[in-house]
């Protein structure tokens, strides 16, 4: 048993720290830093920028262009982008949808589908969630109707997230609504431009447009575009679900954060009022022992000895971590989280300093109550958790 | 980054289980409990295991192992919460083989690893609390080395320990001392803990000390830092058999004609033990890989460790003995006793409180598995 990473290791973390401080744009580390808005141009560069070095999808198998890297080393990568500032990369295309066309697509679909994604160049959304299928995925009704060699798709997706931006959408549709829910769904790709797509923006608490309505009026989808078989589409998406979760632990982003909390806190001189820094403290331990849950997932995955079943604690208190965090920046401004100034929430903002520190932390304290929410809400891991425990 | 254990390591986590599970059985307990909280019989099955000699030197007679070894073993003892305090002899193996001078060495080592001499650390002072700083204890030079005249509280079996490790004031700098209990000026009067277990006032009139280190503020952290990954590993043990006969209990227990189990509620509240126990182990894991950092970087791990031991085991007996219902609060059915455990551990070596300010106390920029 041994803490440290390997010196192989160790020199991969420094080449990746290298290689993100050459290529990382300043402009966007200071807004991610600073939890300023990103454009969505700041979003696609990055990605472009990691889809030269082929690592945008940087966990695909090798024969799919994938650089091949172990679950530590991808860790590693991963906490070397978050410590600098990258932005979060958006999953939808390299890590949602790819996985699943290089596993359960055709050749043509792999030669249409991947090189876009994997160049950062295709924006693409997932249509899961529906107004009636939140935690009852399957459940969903969107339905795709086989007429010759088209489908026709009528229906409502929810919550999509930067949908706005989305050129092509990934979504589970009912193909059958015989026998079980799960057994007649489909996996079907469509392009956002068709005819009969409408996206629509969801304003969420804080004020900012990060999700969608996307509604499908008699839209014609190429048979091409469905992956594997009809009404499988239900396995094909617990597949993905099933792959390694460290990542939903979000604890490499936490830790930054924790350090940007208690320059926070010094700044607006709470950092040696005892009892917010004893909240700090705990925050800290609570940091410390995530993180040390995810090394022991990464490292049995490592191992492949003794697999840990315990992905859902780890979405669980990454979740809670996030939203405290936020949480205590939030109080840590205290009167001055109060005012309502978007300007001062855009890099560039000429006015008072003190104002564009305290402008984005309420919003963001509002926003991250999604984390508990989505991605399977926490009451649903619990339940899931509690079939280890108790079968 | 590595958190599987080696073949030896396996075989040490076996040996010990399946002592406990045939040898140390709840009823052999109870009775222990009963006659007065030790059995020095079942004080020497451990060391007849090698387990009182894990931490002395092969060359001293011991089995020469370190903290992973130690957390495997305190962990097996936690599960069947073994009343006799292995830890002790841990820490007193240790601290005696890291600060002791040859002499020292060679009078105590063997005895320690064979069994033959149960030493404990007496360190605990009313005025000090969970602060390790303050001594009220002070030695003196006489004839033959040292006198010690000092009240130390709740030391573990204290009054059939054959020998105390005692923390004094040598003028204004604290050292450690080794005092026998047989020594004059040594009395002591023990009593039962809660956990069912054994422990003693020691009270040194003049009593005859050997020096054991004057870097005696280093040592007793370190000391009890070892007592602390002990304990971390010990809970660990303890929660996980506290967990698995709730589980059981749930599954089992009838109410409206369902197993209780069926019950959401219930059902969180279980899926929230099991975070409180991986969160635990995860911190037992790195309190004993921290064991042998730089003093600084160990002090502040062990006491982040603690803090998270000390919520879980809080958070797992309450909840433990909820979802028992009403046999949960009887003395007669097993799941109280481990409750009892929980808490008496939450007060040994600092509480949740007392580490939450050391965490504070120490807290840098960055932090993290590695800062």
């Amino acid at each position: 048993m041994d803490l440290a990473f390997t010196p192989e290791e160790q020199k991969f973390r420094e080449d990746i720290r290298a290689w993100v401080q050459a290529n990382l744009p300043a402009d966007i580390a200071h807004k991610v830093h600073n939890a300023l808005h990103l454009t969505r141009e700041d979003m696609q560069n990055w990605a472009k920028i990691l889809g030269k070095k082929g690592w945008l999808g940087h966990a695909w198998p090798k024969e799919f262009g994938g650089p091949g890297w172990n679950s530590v080393q991808k860790h590693l990568f991963e906490e070397e982008c978050a410590l600098a500032g990258a932005p979060r990369v958006v999953p939808f295309g390299p890590v949602m949808v790819a996985p699943v066309i290089m596993a359960f697509g055709n050749a043509e679909q792999q030669k249409r589908f991947l090189p876009g994604i994997a160049d950062g160049s295709v924006w693409w959304s997932q249509g899961y969630s529906e107004p009636g299928s939140g935690s009852d995925l399957a459940s969903v009704k969107t339905r795709a109707e086989r007429q010759g060699n088209k489908y026709i798709v009528n229906g409502q997706k929810t919550w999509t997230t930067l949908g706005q931006y989305g050129e092509w959408i990934f979504c589970l549709v009912r193909t059958s609504t015989e026998g079980k829910p799960q057994t007649g769904i489909s996996f079907l790709l469509i392009d956002m431009k068709s005819p009969g797509v409408t996206v629509r923006p969801i304003i969420m608490l804080d004020g900012g447009h990060e999700v969608n309505e996307v509604f499908f009026d008699n839209v014609e989808v190429p048979v091409d575009n469905l992956i594997g078989e009809e009404n499988k589409g239900w396995n094909y998406a617990k597949h993905l679900l099933a792959h390694e979760r460290t990542n939903i632990a979000d604890v490499n982003r936490t830790k930054r954060e924790l350090e940007r909390l208690k320059r926070i806190a010094k700044t607006e001189g709470v950092y040696d009022d005892v009892r917010f820094r004893d909240e700090i403290a705990k925050l800290e331990v609570d940091v410390v022992a995530l993180e040390m849950l995810v090394l022991r997932v990464l490292a049995a995955e490592k191992s492949g000895k003794n697999p840990l079943d315990i992905a859902g604690l780890l979405k669980i208190r990454g979740s809670e971590i996030q939203q405290r965090y936020a949480e205590l920046m939030m109080l840590a401004a205290g009167p001055y989280a109060v005012p309502l100034i978007r300007e001062a929430m855009e890099a560039g903002w000429q006015g008072d300093q003190a104002v564009a520190r305290c402008a984005p932390l309420a919003s963001t304290y509002f926003n991250l109550r999604k984390t508990t929410i989505y991605g399977g809400s926490n009451e649903v891991q619990r339940n899931i958790v509690s079939q280890v425990v108790l079968g | 980054m590595d958190f599987d254990f080696s073949d030896d390591q396996e075989q040490l986590r076996d040996a010990v289980r399946k002592y406990v599970d045939k040898g140390y059985t709840f009823e052999r307990r109870r009775a222990t409990e009963k006659a007065g909280g030790f059995d020095r019989a079942a004080y020497n099955e451990l060391a007849e295991l090698g387990l009182s000699g894990l931490y002395v030197p092969e060359d001293d007679g011991g089995m020469g192992m370190g903290p992973v070894e130690g957390m495997v073993v305190m962990e097996e003892l936690g599960r069947g919460i073994v009343l006799e305090p292995l830890a002790q002899a841990l820490i007193a193996g240790a601290v005696i083989a890291g600060y002791g001078d040859a002499a020292t060495k060679a009078a105590w080592l063997p005895g320690i690893a064979s069994g033959e001499k149960l030493v404990v650390l007496a360190y605990q002072e009313r005025a000090a609390r969970y602060k390790l700083d303050v001594c009220e204890a002070k030695a003196t030079q006489a004839p033959g080395g040292y006198v010690i005249n000092a009240t130390k509280n709740v030391a573990p079996v204290g009054d059939q320990a054959d020998a105390f490790i005692v923390p004094a004031k040598v003028n204004s700098q604290l050292a450690l001392f080794i005092v026998e209990r047989n020594s004059a000026g040594v009395t002591t009067s023990g009593y039962g803990t809660q956990e069912g277990g054994r422990a003693a006032d020691v009270v040194l009139k003049n009593a005859p000390a050997t020096l054991l280190t004057m870097d005696g503020q280093t040592a007793l952290e370190h000391a009890v830092d070892i007592g602390i990954a002990a304990t971390c590993a010990e809970a660990v043990g303890v929660m996980d058999k506290t967990l698995a006969i709730t589980a059981e209990y749930l599954n089992t227990r009838k109410q409206f004609g369902v197993v209780i189990s069926s019950f959401q509620a219930l059902r969180h509240r279980a899926a929230d033990m099991k975070m409180q126990l991986e969160l635990a182990r995860s911190m037992s894991y790195y309190a004993s890989l921290k064991l042998n950092a730089p003093a600084a970087e160990r002090r502040a791990a062990l006491a982040r460790a603690k803090y998270q031991l000390g919520n879980s085991m809080r958070f797992i007996g309450q909840q433990a003995v909820q979802l028992h219902g009403g046999i949960g609060v009887t003395d007669e059915y097993i799941v109280s006793h481990y409750f009892k455990k929980l808490t008496q551990m939450e007060m040994t070596f600092g509480d949740t409180l007392h580490h939450l300010g050391e965490v504070s106390a120490r807290m840098q920029d960055t932090a993290g598995v590695f800062a």
